[in-house]
């Protein structure tokens, strides 16, 4: 598998605060990877680093393979934190800048106005936008020059829910158009619903990886019900199929051992003399486990 | 080059400040240079005249257009403390400049100002020296043009300077108010050093590039004849104008000086964080 980014052991820290742990973690050529964290984890900060935008205290990154080049950032469309553009200049201008830096024709221009829905605004000065608007600037500055890998930080930041679904739909067929994205947020939804991959960061540490599919189904919770709830739970609790077992209101909830299911449960306790009134299996959001591994 | 110079192009021209704080540039130049001409005396052998005249402008106008540079250099501030603001310097680094690219930019946009403003004081010369000299001839009106491109290495001087308070402060107000308290900073420090090294100093070497014209020598319509043989009134002698390093030594001075503030604005833009 084709390596796009590579990030070893990097640190960084701004006085007595570590911004950044001992972070490593790579993303291969057509992963849509998502970097979750509450604010203050680390998110922007880690991708500032890797965009050389901000020096790190330590660690190492690669971009495709080599050190991170001029010739590598124009491969990459960045949108970090907050839309970074010139006020007084037209949206029109603000991108014939971008192009240019990237050695990208004017035509780009056109088309990143168009998917960003901002072509009869090419003529408005950026100060003059809303703060959606603005945000919708960022993506089009992003596609300027049909990079093979988008970085996008918190993009959907201050649009309304039209906003919101707009940009995941760029986001989204981006990705069917086979670029490797990497998005920094915390809005969970987002993320389980456009990515194939994860990070989540907690405290500027890496707390988990891995595709989001495996992330949700390490862990299935069975909730289920009975009669002499205390004893079972304390015939689960002891069980070697079980690797927790809680009281969720009137319910019992098992997060049973990995490779067992909701019928190894239901035999288990047959088994033992509990009939089941209820038997329901709970998959894992990423919220729940996100919370779970940020707590 | 190419493209950060259209880069840069974009970038000021488009900027309505900039244009403006430019027009004023201009206007003020030729507005100052107008109304000293219409200045007469009332001491009867002197006039300002002999200042418009073939050599005597060259020495003068670029001293005039000296006292501009300090606004040029504000101009330029601005320019870099909004790539700050605006924090569009980390943006173009996103996109695939280098931070040496952001220097070199910067670099250009200096260079192209101080052509500019060359430009403007060699027309300016020319015109008013070709109005106001009498008789003159091809060795006559460019005896003493060297002084111009002096007024050139000056303008780069103030710029590259104001480059490196903006990039060491990082914010339009700061920089511009600390690169005006340095004058008077560093007249005080030169106190505290012997007379021979206080023209060493930065500013003292960028200044002297242009020094002030011997006005009374020029303005004097009398031939005079001291005892010392001389044919016209040497103020210097006379204790009343000061001794300056010579041209050579000062212009060598202020491009080690130009050099070592591009080093460390171009050190400081790759060791912090955008």
């Amino acid at each position: 598998m084709e390596k796009v980014l590579q990030i070893n052991n990097l640190s960084k820290n701004y006085g007595n605060l570590q911004a950044v742990n001992n972070v490593s973690f790579n993303v291969n050529k057509g992963d849509v990877y998502g970097i979750l964290g509450p604010n203050g984890s680390g998110k922007t900060t880690t991708l500032a680093v890797v965009l050389g935008i901000i020096n790190a205290n330590s660690g190492d990154y690669q971009w495709f393979d080599e050190p991170f080049s001029k010739l590598a950032r124009r491969r990459i469309g960045s949108l970090i934190e907050t839309p970074n553009f010139y006020p007084y200049l037209t949206l029109w201008e603000n991108l014939q800048i971008v192009a240019k830096i990237k050695d990208a024709p004017e035509k780009d221009i056109n088309y990143a106005l168009g998917v960003a829905d901002l072509l009869k605004r090419k003529h408005t000065n950026f100060g003059h936008l809303s703060l959606g608007m603005k945000q919708r600037m960022s993506m089009a500055a992003v596609l300027i020059g049909d990079p093979e890998v988008l970085v996008l930080d918190e993009p959907t930041n201050g649009l309304d829910p039209e906003g919101f679904a707009e940009v995941r739909n760029i986001i989204q067929s981006q990705a069917k158009k086979g670029k490797t994205i990497i998005l920094a947020s915390h809005v969970l939804d987002e993320v389980e619903k456009v990515c194939s991959h994860v990070a989540i960061l907690k405290s500027g540490e890496l707390v988990a990886n891995g595709r989001v599919g495996e992330l949700l189904s390490s862990e299935e919770t069975v909730i289920i019900h009975s009669e002499k709830m205390d004893v079972l739970k304390s015939i689960l609790n002891d069980s070697v199929l079980t690797k927790e077992v809680y009281l969720e209101g009137e319910d019992l909830a098992v997060i049973l051992n990995e490779g067992l299911g909701a019928g190894d449960l239901n035999a288990f306790c047959f088994e033992k003399g509990f009939s089941l009134s209820k038997i329901l299996v709970k998959k894992q959001s990423l919220e729940d486990q996100f919370l779970q591994l940020v707590k | 080059m190419k493209k950060l110079l259209s880069l840069e192009k974009i970038k000021a021209l488009s900027y309505p400040t900039f244009k403006t704080l430019m027009i004023i540039h201009f206007l003020l130049f030729f507005l100052v240079v107008l109304v000293v001409s219409r200045i007469h005396f009332s001491i009867p052998g002197f006039s300002v005249k002999g200042l418009y005249q073939f050599p005597n402008i060259w020495e003068f106008f670029p001293w005039v257009a000296s006292w501009f540079n300090i606004f040029l250099t504000i101009v330029l501030i601005t320019l870099v403390g909004n790539e700050f603001s605006f924090k569009t310097f980390r943006q173009n680094v996103i996109d695939g400049l280098s931070r040496n690219d952001l220097i070199k930019g910067k670099l250009i946009l200096i260079f192209t100002i101080a052509v500019y403003t060359f430009l403007m004081v060699l027309i300016a010369v020319l015109i008013f020296g070709i109005i106001f000299t009498k008789e003159f001839s091809m060795n006559i009106i460019f005896e003493n043009s060297y002084l111009i491109l002096v007024y050139f290495v000056q303008a780069i001087g103030y710029m590259t300077l104001g480059l490196l308070f903006a990039v060491i402060f990082r914010n339009n107000a700061l920089s511009i108010i600390l690169f005006l308290v340095y004058f008077p900073v560093e007249g005080i420090i030169r106190l505290f050093f012997k007379s021979e090294y206080r023209a060493y100093f930065p500013l003292k070497i960028i200044s002297n590039l242009t020094p002030k014209p011997e006005f009374l020598t020029i303005a004097s319509e009398q031939s005079y004849t001291n005892a010392s043989g001389n044919s016209s009134l040497d103020f210097s002698e006379m204790g009343i104008l000061p001794e300056d390093l010579p041209l050579g030594i000062t212009l060598a001075m202020a491009a080690g000086y130009i050099g070592f503030f591009i080093a460390l604005a171009t050190v400081l833009l790759n060791r912090r964080s955008l």
